[in-house]
């Protein structure tokens, strides 16, 4: 999932017609001042960082001044929010607010789901573990979409007024459809404000979008990489040269995470890594990274990248490459690749250990390829995929007592 | 025996003309399955490999009896693609396509289900009823290699774990019945319980082996039905991705389905659950063999090599 910073979420639902308050992006103490002044002095300055609970954290200031913009914006800038280094702030009207609602739509699983609390404005997890009946859910068709109908009963049962009904219903069915198209995982509005005078305001937004929808999502597509994220925070330099060469040229994925171990992990699908990982650590041993890669076009290079950025990584102590058995690609051409590039980057596996777990046609050729890199070990035919584990383990120190 | 797939089931394949379809159509039919026709829009009128080709579905079933269509589209036309299949009246498909977006896997699915249909997919290697039919790449151009007919049904939610485990069972003696590679998105267009309800109301599988992983209610799902089900066939389960619960949750690896979200979608959880309603809980790959022996799983008759 791309989660985007609250300006980007907030031009969006802006572009889509939604009430969002006047606001913008602000580098400097000096800029968020300006911002503040235009917005005639009284303002919420916001740390834009893609993260949760920034309330707590200290990173929402309203300010009375354009002076008191620029010491907010001074003291959020450079620090660090929920992980995330500050590196602009959100200078933003202040709302007359009255009451606070929480809105947010989720697909995690099917079918897609609205979420609503007149409790808005706070932790809404707090409210989950303290009071769940205050929180109401509705399932939505896929299909039919969300009608204002149920939007009105979804309110209703939430505990809103009859004369407030009609214009927050609207308001759903308008941000559930922004979900919609902006191919969303995650749209969570926190608070939805109601005004002193009125009017219905979208003032917390965080949107969390589909990696798979994003070609079709130009407006963002640009930015993928970058805001992109990795175990929780931002990918770093080596990551990014994965996920910038997944963005260039399109075919096979390779999903690159950088963990805290020392046994590079270059193991092909989604179940045989999950597996695999679990192998190693059962053996006291810890991945350096985490890999998902899916075939397709590319996958030459975006291999080739993969292994350079597991090579570059400090600390790292040999090298697992570990497929499932291959149905439908050459054993032999990935191994070509593998010995081609290992020599290209100097390695010498009698120093730095690499085990190749790789089956399937072609595999005779493959074992001649082999043996061009000495000290290279290829699993013995049908060796089962826990020995593979067992031999990098034990190639890169043995087994370490039981996993921490 | 075997579920949703045999020799009998006449097929249709979409997006036919690409390269990937051309490949996967040629080991399909030298493996037995009936292929008997095509469709590429703007195409119709060609032939591949003997093969006519449509411009539309509905084309199609105007010329053929069909009953399942291997769906070849590029992700963002997978939805059209499947949408068309399902309203000219086709009652089976397998999607192969990965990375298609999550909202439109939501209107696959609510579709699928007001028509009375199964998608497998999308982002599956396919189905394989050994030595009768396959539909995807699964199996590759010799899927003798790792499927052996069986008794010994397999579902999984990554097909090169669908592979391994045909493998495994195959060195052990044990041949499959169907082999369903799911697809391993965080919305499935079927969710699992719906196979392994297939699976025990055949008669040719005597035990059913499933491939979980952490994140989406596919897990959850099987355990209630387990402990609702009139049937005792065994139930074997392989659950990976337990390193997930050393990381805070919502941490995602790259394989967004096998994401945790909630405790109950943690791979400890599962096993526990799946425990609970009597399924057999496997860690190693190396205990199936010992265990279908013991369960009485018939194993095949040939040499298993």
């Amino acid at each position: 999932m791309i989660a985007l910073t609250e300006d980007l979420a907030k031009a969006y639902l802006q572009s889509r017609g939604l009430p969002v308050p006047a606001g913008s992006a602000a580098a400097t103490a000096d800029e968020a001042a300006r911002r503040a002044e235009a917005l005639g002095g009284c303002a919420v300055i916001k740390a834009l960082v893609p993260a949760g609970r920034r309330g707590l954290a200290g990173a929402v200031r309203k300010v009375g001044s354009p002076t008191e913009a620029r010491e907010a914006g001074a003291a959020l800038l450079g620090s660090d929010v929920g992980g995330h280094s500050v590196e602009q702030v959100y200078v933003e009207a202040l709302e007359p607010i009255v009451a606070e609602l929480y809105l947010s739509f989720v697909l995690d699983r099917y079918p897609a789901q609205v979420i609503a609390s007149v409790h808005g404005g706070v932790d809404i997890e707090q409210i989950h573990r303290d009071h769940p009946d205050r929180i109401h859910r509705l399932n939505v068709d896929p299909v039919g979409g969300l009608r204002p109908w149920e939007a009105m009963r979804l309110w209703e049962r939430c505990g809103i007024e009859s004369a407030r009904l009609p214009s927050l219903a609207a308001l759903t069915v308008g941000l559930w459809q922004a979900f919609v198209a902006a191919d969303a995982l995650m749209l969570e509005i926190n608070p939805v404000a109601v005004c002193a005078d009125g009017r219905l305001s979208v003032v917390g937004a965080m949107l969390g979008v589909d990696d798979a929808a994003l070609a079709r999502q130009p407006q963002w597509q640009a930015m993928a990489a970058t805001l992109a994220s990795r175990g929780g925070r931002r990918a770093n330099a080596r990551e990014r040269s994965v996920l910038e060469i997944n963005a260039r040229v399109p075919g096979a994925v390779f999903r690159y995470t950088e963990l805290d171990g020392d046994i590079g992990f270059f193991v092909g699908g989604g179940g045989a890594s999950l597996f695999q990982h679990d192998l190693m650590l059962a053996l006291g041993a810890r991945p350096a990274n985490h890999l998902d890669a899916t075939p397709g076009a590319g996958w030459k290079e975006k291999m080739a990248a993969v292994v350079d950025a597991i090579l570059a990584r400090p600390g790292v102590r040999g090298l697992l490459i570990s497929y499932n058995f291959l149905q439908l690609v050459n054993v032999d051409e990935r191994m070509r690749l593998i010995v081609d590039h290992l020599k290209l980057r100097g390695v010498d596996p009698t120093r730095f250990p690499v085990v190749v777990r790789l089956f399937g046609p072609g595999e005779d050729r493959a074992r001649e390829i082999a043996r061009e890199l000495p000290g290279l070990v290829y699993m013995p035919p049908m060796t089962p995929i826990e020995a593979a584990v067992a031999r990098i383990v034990e190639l890169t120190g043995g087994p370490r007592g039981t996993a921490g | 025996m075997s579920i949703l797939v045999d020799a009998s089931t006449r097929v249709l394949v979409q997006g036919i003309t690409g390269a990937q379809a051309r490949r996967d159509v040629a080991h399909c039919r030298a493996y037995g399955t009936r292929v008997v026709c095509g469709v590429t829009p703007g195409r119709g009128g060609m032939q591949v490999e003997g093969l006519p080709v449509y411009n539309t579905v509905g084309a199609a079933l105007a010329t053929h009896e069909i009953d399942a269509t291997l769906i070849y589209a590029p992700p963002y036309a997978v939805r059209d693609a499947v949408l068309e299949s399902l309203a000219a009246g086709i009652r089976l498909a397998v999607v192969l396509a990965e990375n298609v977006p999550v909202h439109d896997a939501l209107v696959m699915r609510a579709s699928a289900e007001r028509a009375g249909a199964l998608i497998v997919g999308c982002n599956t290697n396919g189905i394989l009823s050994p030595g009768q039919c396959k539909l995807g790449g699964i199996g590759g151009d010799l899927p003798a290699r790792v499927f052996m007919p069986g008794p010994v049904g397999i579902v999984s939610r990554s097909g090169g774990m669908s592979a391994e485990l045909a493998l495994t069972l195959k060195a052990a003696g044990y041949g499959v019945s169907t082999a369903v590679s799911m697809g391993g998105d965080a919305v499935p267009c079927t969710p699992m319980v719906r196979y392994l309800a297939l699976f025990d109301a055949d008669p040719g599988t005597e035990a059913t082996l499933l491939f979980g992983e952490p994140g989406t209610p596919n897990e959850q799902e099987a355990a209630d039905w387990l402990a609702s089900r009139n049937s005792a066939k065994p139930v074997i389960a392989v659950l990976a991705g337990e390193f997930q619960e050393r990381y805070p949750a919502g941490t995602s690896f790259g394989h967004a389905a096998a994401m945790i979200q909630d405790p109950r979608d943690t791979v400890s959880a599962k096993r526990q659950m799946l425990a609970d309603v009597g399924a057999h809980v496997v860690r190693r790959l190396g205990e199936l063999g010992p265990l279908l022996t013991r369960l009485g799983v018939t194993r095949a008759v040939e040499d298993a090599t």
